[in-house]
């Protein structure tokens, strides 16, 4: 089933809170996992990378080595890195890094040590956090509700097509691509062949999650050159399967739904602000008086909200 | 008798359908406040029973109807008085995907504009909608009638069993296996006698009638291309 949430503030503020309001409104759609892409202030230079080990006994050799990468690259950490665990096996990372050279070969040779240690967003602005549990766990445990940004995202899973992991969560990064995250609530039917064709390309693929193409599907569209709203729409006819998803870079967050219309997605715009999410009742936690309500019920539907929501043309 | 008022917001929902049960057992009217877009309000309610929500509703409200007069004063989310066996549910503004979805009596009347597959696998009862009723609207309804006043979106009435759609205004396609059909005066009084009771009789409109065209009733082979654009 999962649900998924989007949110864009007029002016930066609290929407790590907001984000775990509609998701904690949703979580019955998915406790699973939950998980939170998060847009803050754009830094000018470097980067903020989020990441996840897979056995915290592991972590002082796995961040050697990719520390050692790093530099192999010419960056290095500008904020070291700050590590949370739990009971779990995994530990999460964020930190901030100096520009490599090359952002994609560079993210080619620390996916070397995906066996045990993968980055999970890479932007000047995007911060992607997730781990198993729902929403309020989740952000308790990261700290999500403190995140000040201006837009976001946010996803509970009922997994159906892989397994629960902590890394198999949403969001997914559009690796290698930085400061691009996308949600998706359904299934895609064609990902293998769809990965298959992105792999021969260059692009990696970390989970086996069908969601995880969606975003670098979109990405190497826009990267052969057409526009964000273009992709949106090809990707309709193009991606088989049931889904309505939401694709966030540093200008905003577009959306699109499959041809059959199976999976919902309802929209509050008041004032400069938007809060999209799968059930009306989420909406209604950020905006709680009566107020109108847009319901993206039809088929192969696309649209962009740009930061500050002024609405550009899908 | 004045109505009883029953807030609902962050309450558990099965404590709300609870004082909704027992105030119909009493025969008392209930305003429900503060619905903030919940689901599954007002289940399985008995004749009788007369609700009125004000604001908006989630998914499933007014689902398995046994009789109930129940109003919503804005808009409904998906799944509208789902298998609805009697009874009369009345929605201000939209209604969202499936409404009246396999229900097999009462009556569902929108004033707005519906979603997607309205009336889905519907077995009995009438749906009126003064707007538009969404995409592939009537998909598979087995019986009953759906009535537009403000046409139709794509793929109407798609696979059509033994339902009937109608709709004034514009129909932007019709689905699979469709037949449009003239309608008889005998049915268009049948239509009105519907239309009648809400107040929404009007003789110029140029109904179009759609029933299946029961090619999908058997599958034969000549016929697989139809089946594979379901």
């Amino acid at each position: 089933m999962c649900g998924i949430a989007g949110r864009i503030l007029a002016s930066p503020g609290r929407v790590g809170n907001d984000l775990v309001e509609l998701m904690d409104a949703q979580e019955h759609r998915g406790a699973d996992s939950t998980g939170f892409a998060i847009y803050g202030t754009p830094r000018d230079e470097g980067y903020v990378l989020r990441g996840m080990g897979f056995d915290k006994t592991g972590l002082d050799a796995d961040m050697e080595r990719f520390r050692d990468i790093l530099r192999e690259h010419g960056s290095d950490y500008l904020e070291e890195p700050v590590f949370v665990t739990d009971d779990n096996p995994h530990y999460c990372v964020r930190m901030v890094i100096s520009d490599p050279r090359d952002i994609a070969a560079w993210i080619r040779d620390a996916d070397t040590l995906t066996d045990r240690f993968e980055v999970q967003s890479c932007g000047r602005s995007l911060e992607i956090v997730k781990d198993i549990g729902g929403a309020v766990a989740v952000a308790d445990k990261h700290g999500v509700r403190d995140m000040v940004g201006t837009h976001g995202l946010g996803h509970a899973r009922l997994a159906t097509e892989s397994s629960v992991l902590p890394n198999a969560s949403h969001p997914f990064w559009a690796r290698p691509f930085s400061d691009v995250a996308i949600v998706h609530n359904g299934q895609i039917t064609d990902y293998y062949s769809w990965r298959e064709r992105l792999e021969r390309k260059g692009y990696r693929f970390l989970t086996q999650n069908d969601s995880e193409l969606i975003a670098v599907w979109v990405s190497d569209q826009i990267s052969q050159g057409l526009t964000m709203a273009q992709a949106l729409q090809k990707s309709i006819p193009s991606i088989d399967g049931v889904f309505t998803y939401m694709i966030a870079r540093p200008e905003g967050i577009g959306f699109a739904k499959d041809r059959f219309a199976m999976k919902p997605l309802v929209v509050i715009e008041q004032a400069g602000e938007l809060a999209a999410a799968t059930e009306e009742q989420a909406v209604r936690r950020v905006f709680s008086d009566e107020c109108d309500v847009i319901n993206y019920d039809g088929p192969s539907l696309t649209g962009i909200w740009t930061v500050g929501n002024r609405r550009m043309a899908a | 008798m004045s109505a009883r008022v029953v807030e609902a917001g962050q309450r558990h929902i099965r404590e709300i359908n609870d004082e909704l049960q027992k105030a119909a057992a009493e025969g008392q009217e209930v305003v429900v406040t503060n619905t903030l877009s919940r689901h599954n309000l007002g289940i399985g309610l008995p004749k009788g029973a007369h609700v009125r929500f004000e604001g908006s509703v989630g998914y499933y409200c007014a689902g398995l109807n046994d009789g109930a007069v129940i109003e919503v004063e804005r808009n409904a989310g998906w799944g509208l008085a789902e298998g609805m066996a009697s009874g009369h549910v009345t929605v201000g503004g939209y209604a969202g995907m499936s409404a009246g979805a396999a229900m097999t009596g009462g009556t569902i009347h929108v004033k707005g504009d519906s979603g997607p597959r309205c009336g889905v696998a519907m077995k009995g009862g009438n749906i009126i909608v003064e707007g538009k009723i969404g995409y592939q609207s009537g998909f598979m309804a087995h019986s009953g009638k759906i009535i537009a006043l403000g046409g139709a979106g794509h793929s109407c009435a798609d696979a059509l069993w033994e339902g009937e759609v109608w709709v004034a205004g514009e129909v932007e396609s019709l689905g699979v296996d469709v037949n449009v059909v003239e309608p008889t005066a005998e049915e268009v009084a049948e239509v009105d006698s519907i239309l009648e009771p809400l107040g929404l009789v009007d003789s110029s409109r140029n109904w179009r009638k759609m029933i299946s065209g029961q090619r999908l009733w058997y599958f034969e082979s000549r016929d697989a291309n139809a089946w594979l654009m379901i």
